[in-house]
């Protein structure tokens, strides 16, 4: 079977919902940040939740759905635009079941579910993955792109490689799921 | 970690048995189990290399835009909307206006046309910031670049020319594809033009056929009235004069057009989208549907959804040896710099899953279990089939593979399994037993067989432990064909409702016991030849 994969038990938070966030990473105003549960915040993750929409009142600037995976030192980062003169940042949303890899910066509007994100990728402002797309490591997404369903993208700018096979949701949720079955504290804390 | 293991299809090939690992068109056979189908009808696997593709939808992948297939046609395969790639990079454009009062920022999505600004506008790359512009393309209006765009298209020498070789010979197709499937078997006959009107005007055309002979519009072998690209002279000129490379069109940007285009960077122009498709698929043997998606362009559900996963036992397989050169990676990073770097090259090899020659190692195959009752597993190693050179013949095989001989049972998968596993404390147990085995049977050649057992058995999943005695002599991989045979009980078990007849409900007839078998190639990992005789480190 395969490793588990063992944190510090003094690094984590672990939320009533199992949301598990890491003490190093940067969550910046989390009165405006979802997290749908059983979803893992890496070491030196950014959450930009303080830039949010100008006017008063409460708002979702990030919400992340069930069993997704923040990877080390990603950034996620609200997109904005100037419109009609007014500048403004627009919220993020992201589906259940997405995994985010080591070092990718995401500025997306919105990410489907079942989606898999490699590391060191750029993912640019406003765009638009839908349910069961993969970014493949080190890719380049351009603002504004919009990534079908079920479609592999890679390159730089990314580009369409090819079509994901029928079962990719279950194989998504197989592994966003023994994933967070496998993120454990180390035994000799337990 | 290299290890694998992948499912044999034997697409419709008069032999189920696959061919030896070791030849290299092995991997063309052998697929990744989420990838293949199951046909009920034939009790077989089936691969996107055998299934008939039909297309169910077309869309654009930009816009989403489902396109009825009446329009795909004639708008060229190409999105009619606002959709546009950047000739250069392939990125999608954004239409601007000149002049634009925002800086690029402000640049609304491309499905979102930016109204304000003024004419003319132009297509611009946010990527590689290639602009229309550049190529002589603006429009007075941001709307309905499409149609123009696709006039320029068709007025390409090369489209006209197509249009009117399509408009002399479709007439005669019927005739020709007829004859044609009539000496070659396995033509199908056109049926492109309903067949009692080719039928009705058959006489008279042949007649008119004879009498006309096809005249081009643009003479073939004439430069005149191509464009660059074509190897005429002006080619030759313009490579004589080159300065960069650049100023030559990759043949990248080049081949996604229907037409011979120009050689000059400077001539790229931009295209419409081509449009995606969805696809159902179908057994090439029964015909049967295997995969029929939902119409809405973006689900990801399926009407019907035949994938090998839901029959086939699913195996994954481990090598304690590499795990546990991972894991002594990951421990080195707590110790000191020096300590870690020599941690890291002693088992960094191993932890890539290499293997040396001459020793024996353990491996794991888990067995996870897709049905709702329990299967009963048997194992056989395909006998490496000699090397067809006469000179190999009398080598040994390069390595030899262990497993259990007997069947296990591999537990009904249940809706609960999931939700237990994930508070299932235990579930790594036993990982330094593990540890322990993998040295033991390196160093012990007396262990020899200990390994090969069921290692552990929990939900649906049972995890099997065999060995691989690697020669002395021996290079390349390890890598066998391994038959995977299993029975399992053909149908649930009759309901035990009253209401049903007496007759049926009294068929307390053993419940039929079926066996299915499937080819798989287990790769392991590369073996290195044994080095000169190395201080032993622990
Ligand atoms: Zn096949
Ligand atoms: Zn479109
Ligand atoms: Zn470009
Ligand atoms: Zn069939």
């Amino acid at each position: 079977m395969e490793n588990p994969v063992y944190y510090s038990r003094a690094e984590y938070i672990e939320t009533d919902t199992g949301n598990k966030v890491s003490r190093r990473a940067t969550i910046a105003g989390p009165q405006n940040i979802i997290l749908g549960g059983k979803t893992i915040i890496a070491s030196g993750a950014i959450i930009r939740g303080d830039l949010r929409r100008t006017g008063p009142g409460h708002a979702v600037v990030i919400s992340l759905g069930r069993y997704c995976l923040i990877g080390e030192g990603c950034v996620m980062r609200p997109p904005y635009k100037t419109y009609r003169g007014n500048f403004n940042y627009y919220p993020m949303k992201i589906g259940d079941h997405v995994h985010i890899g080591a070092n990718s910066i995401v500025e997306a509007a919105t990410i489907g579910n079942y989606v898999e994100i490699g590391k060191n990728c750029i993912i640019g402002k406003f765009t638009i993955i839908k349910d069961c797309a993969k970014i493949a490591d080190n890719t380049v997404v351009p603002p504004n792109t919009v990534v079908p369903a079920m479609a592999l993208f890679s390159g730089s700018p990314g580009r369409f490689v090819e079509d994901l096979p029928e079962s990719t949701s279950e194989m998504i949720e197989a592994q966003t799921k023994g994933y967070y079955a496998r993120f454990q504290p180390l035994p000799t804390e337990r | 970690m290299t290890a694998s293991v992948q499912y044999y299809c034997p697409c419709l090939s008069a032999t189920p048995h696959p061919p030896p690992s070791n030849l290299a068109s092995s991997s063309y056979s052998f697929h990744p189990l989420h990838s293949l189908f199951f046909c009920e009808e034939c009790d077989a696997v089936r691969c996107n290399r055998c299934v008939l593709v039909e297309v169910s939808g077309y869309y654009c992948p930009n816009c989403l835009f489902e396109v009825p297939s009446a329009s795909v046609r004639a708008e060229k395969n190409r999105c009619a909307r606002n959709c546009f790639m950047c000739p250069n990079c392939q990125n999608t454009l954004s239409v601007v206006a000149s002049d634009p009062p925002d800086t690029e920022d402000s640049r609304s999505s491309p499905i979102v046309i930016s109204t304000v600004g003024e004419p003319p506008f132009f297509l611009y790359c946010n990527h590689c910031r290639w602009d229309s512009a550049e190529v002589g393309i603006t429009f007075e209006k941001p709307t309905g670049l499409a149609a123009q765009l696709q006039k320029f298209e068709d007025m390409a020498p090369e489209s006209l020319e197509f249009e009117r070789l399509k408009e002399y010979y479709e007439p005669q197709l019927p005739a020709a594809s007829s004859a044609l499937h009539r000496s070659v078997s396995g033509v199908p006959n056109f049926n492109g033009l309903s067949r009692s009107r080719s039928s009705r005007e058959k006489g008279h055309r042949t007649k008119k056929e004879e009498e006309s002979v096809y005249s081009a519009r643009v003479e073939a072998g004439s430069s005149k009235g191509l464009a660059s690209g074509s190897g005429g002279d002006a080619d030759v000129d313009f490579l004589k004069h080159l300065e960069t490379v650049s100023e030559v069109a990759a043949l990248e940007q080049r081949w996604v057009n229907s037409w011979t285009t120009s050689l000059h960077t400077s001539d790229l122009k931009p295209f419409r989208i081509p449009l995606h498709s969805k696809k159902s698929k179908r057994c090439p043997s029964c015909r049967h549907i295997l995969i029929k998606p939902e119409q809405k362009a973006q689900s990801v559900k399926y009407k019907i959804k035949l994938v090998a996963a839901n029959y086939l036992p699913a195996i994954n397989v481990t090598l304690p040896h590499a795990q546990a050169a991972i894991e002594m990676i990951k421990r080195s990073s707590t110790m000191n710099r020096q300590n870690a770097a020599a941690i890291v090259e002693e088992h960094s090899s191993a932890a890539a899953g290499n293997m040396l020659a001459g020793k024996t190692y353990p491996f794991h195959l888990a067995f996870t279990n897709p049905l709702y009752d329990p299967i009963q597993v048997r194992l056989h190693v395909q006998r490496a089939v000699p090397a067809s050179d006469p000179a190999e013949k009398t080598r040994r095989p390069p390595f030899a593979v262990t497993l259990p001989s007997s069947a296990f049972t591999v537990n009904a998968y249940t809706e609960t399994w999931g939700l237990e596993e994930e508070d299932d404390d235990d579930m790594f147990g036993g990982e330094d037993d593990e540890f322990d085995a993998a040295r033991s049977g390196q160093k012990d050649a007396k262990a020899r067989g200990r390994n090969v057992a069921i290692i552990e058995r929990r939900a649906n999943i049972t995890v099997i432990g065999g060995e691989v005695m690697i020669a002395k002599e021996a290079k390349g991989n390890v890598k066998f064909n391994m038959l995977v045979t299993y029975t399992y009980r053909s149908d649930d078990p009759e309901p035990t409702d009253p209401s049903l007849s007496p007759s049926k409900s009294k068929g307390s007839k053993a419940p039929e016991i079926k066996t299915f078998s499937f080819y798989t190639v287990v790769e392991l990992g590369k073996i290195v030849p044994r080095e000169e005789p190395k201080p032993e480190a622990d």
